[in-house]
């Protein structure tokens, strides 16, 4: 489930599994998370590292720490991720899709052309 | 609590320096690989920390003691290498029942699980094991012993692939249900990192880097482009490798300290550098690659 090729460091994989997690509705508001130890233990990773991942989504507010009993699902977590989803994730992609129109001389009319058509293709699809 | 402390450590093996002013600390309950080239001085450190060897100068402390002929370091303390000699005539399993009588935190339950997991024979002779068997052995005993300082030297040396990743699953969750010190020395830095908290990285007997494996991998980033925008584009960076690719693109490692958004925009390919590739680029020789070595021919 990781990428252990090394393209991103292992607590970021795991905050993104998490976040993951939590998009596709399998950790609820207020549930608990895994562990650090559970975590290193389903992905033979060191426990240091899942806690750093736990951390990371603690400090974004995705997580609240209940005091010895580990970290909970924020009510708004939902949000936060697929915010912080669209302003990260999808503007890296949209700026390499802009270099890559560049490279092959692709206008910038040509460019969102494609992109409604692709949408509507989706669109059809989906129906 | 430290549980290893090491002062401007040196051992010197007839003119040779194999260890030369290294100085670092090892947290309690961590579980640490020690990185470096063949010669590096890993084996020379771990025999040192262990109380095997004595140390030329500085000052070396394994729970707060001097370790050569120190008890509570001999008792507390396993080191694994393939170089362990057991007795030949002590089966494999008299072995097992032997080593219980040293370690108090001895482990027999794993010890007879791991050994019939990987489908030892009770009445084999060590010395009549093959290379990887060997090593697969060791491992039974280094695990199964429980020391607060476990310390594992190429530990997979002939393993096979599948008893390698067996070895390290078994590792982190023993480590997982028995928190103690690790250290582990390896070549398969890719194979190991993932179990890692910290590497320590050494270089002709000096400490290199001594950090978390996660600032590990982000301390350089890769950049591939174009030759003349790459080249414009380094002027005020710290260089830890470069090669050319084809005839007017190179492939730069640098110190992984800026906005990797501008070199994108200026078309530069940016990509992150794998800790197994960094260490090498980082304890490379200054006098060039094995391309060097070969008198300059053009191949047509």
């Amino acid at each position: 489930m990781l990428n252990t090729e090394g393209s991103k460091p292992i607590y970021i994989q795991i905050s993104e599994w998490i976040e993951t997690e939590i998009l596709n509705g399998n950790f609820k508001e207020d549930d608990k998370v895994y562990s650090q130890y559970k975590l290193a233990e389903m992905f033979t990773i060191n426990p240091a590292t899942a806690a750093k991942g736990l951390n990371l989504l603690y400090e974004e507010n995705i997580l609240y720490n209940k005091r010895g009993l580990g970290k909970f699902v924020s009510s708004n977590a939902k949000e936060i991720i697929t915010d912080k989803r669209k302003n990260q994730k999808l503007k890296g992609l949209i700026q390499e899709v802009v270099l890559e129109s560049e490279r092959l001389n692709v206008s910038d009319d040509e460019l969102i052309e494609m992109i409604k058509t692709l949408m509507e293709e989706r669109k059809g699809e989906l129906k | 609590m430290n549980v290893v402390e090491c002062k401007g450590l040196a051992k010197h093996q007839g003119s040779v320096k194999a260890l030369d002013d290294l100085s670092f600390t090892i947290k309690e309950d961590t579980i640490t690989g020690l990185i470096g080239r063949n010669g590096a001085g890993k084996t020379t450190l771990l025999k040192i920390l262990a109380g095997y060897w004595y140390e030329s100068s500085g000052e070396v402390r394994v729970f707060d003691e001097h370790p050569f002929n120190s008890l509570t370091v001999s008792a507390n303390t396993i080191l694994i290498d393939d170089q362990m000699s057991f007795s030949n005539s002590l089966t494999l399993q008299e072995l097992l029942q032997e080593a219980s009588n040293f370690y108090m935190n001895w482990d027999m339950e794993l010890a007879q699980r791991l050994f019939s997991y990987f489908n030892f024979d009770s009445k084999q002779i060590h010395e009549n094991l093959s290379k990887g068997k060997k090593s697969t052995f060791n491992i039974i005993i280094g695990l199964a012993a429980k020391c607060a300082l476990t310390i594992f030297d190429e530990p997979t040396t002939g393993m096979d692939a599948a008893v390698r990743k067996d070895f390290y699953r078994a590792l982190l969750k023993d480590y997982l249900a028995h928190p103690r010190t690790i250290i582990i020395s390896s070549h398969h830095l890719d194979e190991v990192e993932d179990l890692l908290e910290d590497v320590l990285l050494i270089n002709e007997g000096k400490r290199y880097l001594h950090l978390s494996i996660d600032d590990l991998k982000e301390y350089a980033i890769g950049l591939r482009g174009k030759s003349a925008i790459v080249r414009q584009w380094l002027n005020d960076k710290e260089v830890i490798h470069s090669q050319s690719i084809g005839t007017d693109r190179s492939y730069v490692v640098v110190k992984n300290d800026f906005d990797h958004d501008r070199a994108t925009r200026l078309g530069i390919e940016v990509s992150p550098v794998s800790p197994s590739d960094l260490s090498v680029y980082l304890t490379n020789q200054k006098q060039g690659g094995i391309d060097d070595v070969f008198s300059k021919r053009e191949f047509r």
